[in-house]
């Protein structure tokens, strides 16, 4: 589903280039779920950016869906975003001018692929039935992030990516939305790539890598 | 990716749901500049309609006969002519009051002689000739001629009307006896008139002046329309200011929104795409109330613009809007075309941000500092163009250069306004830094560096409209000053004499005995061909057309008739006045590069007279050349006939008693003498007419740059909102932090004032001494004003103030728990 092969990654700063990944390579099987963990700075946001195509190594492959994400322009790079992938941040990113159930809509009618079955599935199984006019910031933490789950999986992408999905969140709202995450992935069989410092977050997927100054250490929790 | 185009439009017109006034500045900003605009247009357009059709008609389609004494043709002459073998046909012209007051002019001619091709024979219409010609007759006129009534207000009727879309506005044509029937015109006929070079020469007595020779009403209007079209395109230009101040807030709160529907899969090309579809839809809306509302102020300022038109220059302007298609198409483009021109930097910027950066204000901070420096290089720009365009004036001959005077005007705007946030950057760091040991002032500084980048849009519209208003402002008070003046040094005379030419012997040699009167001014008036030039430079030949005038020097008139210049000194031009040397107009000194000590070729039938220019003189609101003589030696030379007289009295005369006697005596009309004061009276409010439109517009664009800037402060409260309630969490007063809101924006509204000032001297000097000079052809005195200074300073201030009221009132009167809410959002 996703394999990134010898990924280099540096960024320009005041202080000189900085490494931020070094050799990376790792492998994702369809419908298989994997942690990666790591310190801050250690380089996790960047290679789940560089996984959605949303920034480029500056060498190595990455194939996302069987495309080369490094040799497609930004457009079809675009497309297999919007197509190919979930993705949900710490941020929980929402539109604060859409409603609850547009939000929810948003990816799956960019992508064709608006299910109202399925968006009235999601809406029960996040426990928005009855919230589905309100705005984000009318809704609690714990609703927003289920909101933006849900958003990602609405158009039933076959790989979702989450960057700290828990990370803003209470421990007890953080487990609930875990366990909703991880439900809804084994339901969509869809493959899952967490970014994440918590062990509890890493502890239930098949697998867990660590990343360490730019570079990928293998690790058995 | 196009079929999900529409749900990103939709999803990116949802921030206008929860922003309305964000929409509602930036529909403001599309509606004003295209109100603006499109209404000088539509009275541009209707204008030049006028003048086309009064182009199209007799005005320059046929060479015309008069009589060289200027009184009236007869009948008996025009049948001599006709014995005579010349190809003439009669034409009679004459104003007619409907019994609703409505003014019209009223043309008779004969169709059976009028050359069949010339249009006023014809003017569109299908009615036979037989019908035109017999009783009852036809009333042929243009739809916007036509009045509520057939009556006139002598009582009598018109014939029936029949419609001819061709004929000018406020004008009738009719068989030349039904005319004469309606004007009381006996034997009397207005000219003669023949077809383009039907004839070599004038017959004996009469002059002959060619069709090609007549100006037309375009040709002397079109500085006019260029000055209104400036002054629109100035008020299109002050508000597409609000329309990007309004897209750039709209963009940078919707930034995460674009950076959560790129990271969803939207490209960054249909995200463009999509702002773009939103910016023309946007555009649509604006324009066509834009549009709407430009028609509508039209319609009310025609009747203004019609008689300042008609005051000015004698051009004839339709009081009912007449507006070609092209007109719409057009309005609309440069609406949606100014909208595009507004948005495309924020497009680009929107392009160009790198997707992971997107939803960061670091970004976009970055990117202000930036646009500072683009705008510091931008205006230096704009000065090295305004300096080039200065010096290249420099070296031009005074009255040319129209186009690049407003080139010079707009480029001084440009560089001005693209300097104005730079330098309130510059100022408010080095405040800041000089403040550092007071935290408030220190706090209060650095805030508004936060929100310069949001507010110098509206800034720079504020800093344009200033200087404009103050430099045009000054530029119609200079002329208001200079004007009367004139009117003061020309009209000596407490009575003026407007009687038959053949009258004035017998009404001189009657004067002459009365011992009320002092002086009698004896003024003539002739026309003549300038045939040749002969300056230093040498000989040009001309062959034009051009107004002599005769007055009477004397004691009264001599010592104030201002000149402009002369070759050794005012007492030497008047001596060589009176030995037959000439005066001329600036006009004609401007137009011909004419200066004291040059002479003049004219001709006239059977005179060839070379005179030499004495001296210049001021002539304001003649749009003419004009060539100034010794009443005497203009009848000796060119056997001009009197045209009025000014009577000069001696103190405590009775003037009422003079006026009896005077027309008892030689039975003139009641009209026939008119007082000083009434002249000045009548030329004055032509003069406050002619600048209504100019103060009306100048006033529009200062209300326009107000509302920008109450747009963007209410566009931006809510942040605002964030910014002052940790401050007030801190233990500042609400009270205090309201008042130091308006100091902020009092403080740079201030400088923006004080910048205007230097701009707006800049712009009256533009306006008097390059544009007056190439559109009129008159160059005026440079006043300033203090009080208009003040009041300037006073004006961006208040503007200021009252736009920060409203904002500055909600945080004072918002609730403590709102204000905890703003303070836990932070």
């Amino acid at each position: 589903m996703l394999e990134l092969h010898q990924v280099h990654k540096t960024y320009p700063t005041p202080q000189g280039p900085l490494k931020v990944l070094d050799d990376v390579s790792l492998r994702l099987a369809p419908g298989q779920s994997l942690a990666l963990m790591g310190e801050s700075g250690s380089g996790k946001s960047t290679l789940l950016h560089l996984a959605a195509g949303l920034d480029l190594p500056d060498q190595g492959s990455i194939a996302l869906a069987g495309h080369n994400v490094a040799s497609l322009a930004e457009p079809a790079r675009a497309k297999l975003r919007r197509e190919k992938l979930g993705l949900v941040f710490q941020q929980f990113h929402l539109v604060p001018s859409l409603t609850a159930l547009d939000n929810l809509r948003l990816q799956a009618r960019l992508a064709n692929r608006d299910e109202p079955d399925w968006t009235a599935y999601l809406v029960e199984r996040l426990g928005l039935k009855g919230l589905e006019k309100r705005y984000p910031e009318q809704l609690s933490g714990g609703q927003q992030q289920r909101l933006a789950i849900g958003r990602a999986l609405a158009p039933r992408p076959p790989l979702l990516l989450a960057d700290e999905p828990t990370g803003n969140l209470d421990e007890t709202t953080a487990q609930e939305v875990l366990e909703l995450l991880l439900s809804l992935v084994r339901e969509t069989q869809c493959a899952l790539l967490v970014v994440t410092h918590s062990p509890q977050v890493a502890a239930p997927l098949d697998r867990c890598l660590r990343l360490r100054h730019g570079q990928l250490i293998n690790s058995a929790l | 990716m196009i079929k999900s185009i529409p749900t990103v439009v939709a999803t990116l017109l949802t921030h206008y749901r929860r922003h309305p006034g964000q929409l509602a500045m930036l529909l403001l900003g599309l509606w004003v500049a295209s109100a603006l605009w499109s209404g000088i247009q539509a009275i541009n357009a209707t204008a030049r309609d006028s003048y086309a059709r009064a182009d199209a008609m007799f005005d320059t389609q046929l060479d015309q006969l008069e009589r060289r004494d200027g009184a009236a043709l007869t009948r008996a002459e025009y049948h001599a002519l006709r014995q005579a073998g010349l190809p003439v046909s009669p034409m009679l012209e004459g104003e007619i009051v409907t019994q609703d007051g409505t003014r019209l002019t009223l043309i008779g001619i004969d169709p059976l002689t009028l050359a069949n091709d010339n249009p006023l024979a014809q003017a569109d219409t299908s009615n036979s000739l037989t019908d035109f010609l017999t009783p009852p007759w036809q009333t042929r006129a243009a739809p916007d001629a036509l009045t509520s009534t057939t009556t006139l207000a002598n009582g009598k009727a018109l014939p029936p009307l029949v419609l001819a879309p061709a004929l000018p506005p406020d004008t009738l044509v009719m068989d030349i006896a039904a005319a004469a029937r309606l004007l009381e015109s006996g034997n009397e006929i207005t000219r003669i008139v023949t077809a383009p070079g039907a004839l070599t020469e004038a017959p004996a007595g009469l002059t002959l002046t060619r069709a090609n020779r007549i100006a037309t009403p375009g040709q002397l209007t079109e500085s006019f329309h260029l000055n209104l079209t400036a002054l629109g395109l100035l008020a299109w230009v002050v508000g597409l200011f609000i329309v990007q101040a309004a897209l750039g807030l709209a963009l940078e709160q919707r930034l995460g929104m674009l950076r959560t529907l790129r990271v969803l899969g939207v490209s960054g090309r249909s995200l463009v795409l999509a702002l773009s579809v939103e910016l023309i839809l946007l555009g649509l809306i604006g324009a066509v109330a834009g549009i709407a509302s430009g028609v509508w102020l039209a319609r009310l300022l025609l009747p203004d613009v019609a008689a300042t038109l008609g005051s000015l220059y004698g051009a004839g302007v339709g009081r009912e809007l007449n507006l070609p298609w092209h007109y719409w198409v057009g309005g609309l483009a440069v609406s949606l075309g100014g909208l595009l021109l507004a948005g495309g930097g924020v497009l680009w910027r929107a392009a160009r941000l790198n997707m992971l950066e997107l939803g960061q204000m670091q970004a976009w901070r970055s990117g202000y500092r930036r646009q500072l420096m683009l705008m510091s290089v931008g205006g230096a720009c704009a000065a090295g163009v305004a300096s080039a365009l200065y010096i290249w004036l420099r070296f031009q001959p005074p009255g040319d250069g129209l186009v690049a005077g407003f080139g010079l005007i707009a480029a001084l705007l440009m560089a001005s306004a693209l300097w104005l946030p730079p330098l309130l950057a510059l100022a408010l760091k080095v405040l800041s830094h000089l403040t550092r040991r007071r935290p408030l002032i220190h706090w209060a500084l650095a805030d508004m560096q936060l929100q310069l980048p949001k507010l110098s849009l509206a800034m720079m519209a504020l800093l344009i409209a200033l200087a404009t208003n103050l430099g045009v402002g000054s530029m119609v008070g200079g002329f208001r000053l200079t004007f009367l003046n004139w009117l003061d040094q020309r009209l000596v005379a407490p009575l003026y004499l407007n009687a038959p030419s053949e009258q004035y012997a017998d009404i001189d040699a009657w004067l002459a005995e009365r011992s009320e009167v002092s002086e009698r001014l004896l003024t003539r008036r002739s026309d003549a061909v300038l045939e040749t030039v002969i300056t230093s430079d040498g000989s040009h030949a001309l062959g034009t057309p051009i107004e002599l005038y005769g007055i009477t020097p004397g004691n009264s008139l001599t010592p104030h008739w201002p000149l402009l210049a002369t070759q050794q000194d005012r007492e030497a031009a008047w001596a060589a006045f009176d030995h037959g040397a000439v005066f001329v107009n600036e006009q004609l000194a401007t137009a011909e590069h004419l200066s004291p000590g040059d002479r003049l070729t004219l001709s006239a039938p059977g005179v060839n007279e070379t005179l030499t220019i004495a001296a210049t003189y001021p002539d304001y609101g003649n749009p003419s050349g004009q060539i100034l003589m010794a009443s005497p030696q203009l009848a000796a030379r060119f056997n001009a006939p009197p045209s009025s007289m000014g009577l000069v009295l001696n103190d405590d005369v009775d003037e009422g008693v003079l006026r009896e006697a005077l027309t008892a005596r030689f039975g003139l009309s009641s009209d026939a003498l008119s007082d000083q004061a009434e002249i000045k009276r009548i030329a004055t409010e032509i003069f406050e007419r002619t600048f209504t439109i100019t103060r009306a517009l100048n006033a529009l664009t200062l209300a326009v740059a107000a509302l920008a800037l109450l747009a963007s402060l209410l566009a931006q409260a809510r942040s605002r909102r964030q910014q002052l309630a940790p401050l007030w969490a801190l233990g500042v007063p609400r009270a205090q932090l309201a008042q130091l809101s308006l100091v902020q924006l009092g403080g740079a509204a201030f400088v923006t004032g004080l910048l205007a000032l230097p701009l707006g001297i800049a712009i009256t000097w533009g306006l008097v001494a390059i544009i007056n000079v190439a559109a009129f052809g008159w160059r005026l005195p440079l006043y300033l004003f203090p009080w208009e200074m003040a009041v300037t300073l006073a004006t961006a201030v208040a503007v200021a103030l009252l736009s920060a009221a409203l904002p500055a009132l909600r945080f004072w009167r918002a609730s403590p728990r709102a204000l905890l809410a703003e303070e836990a959002n932070q």
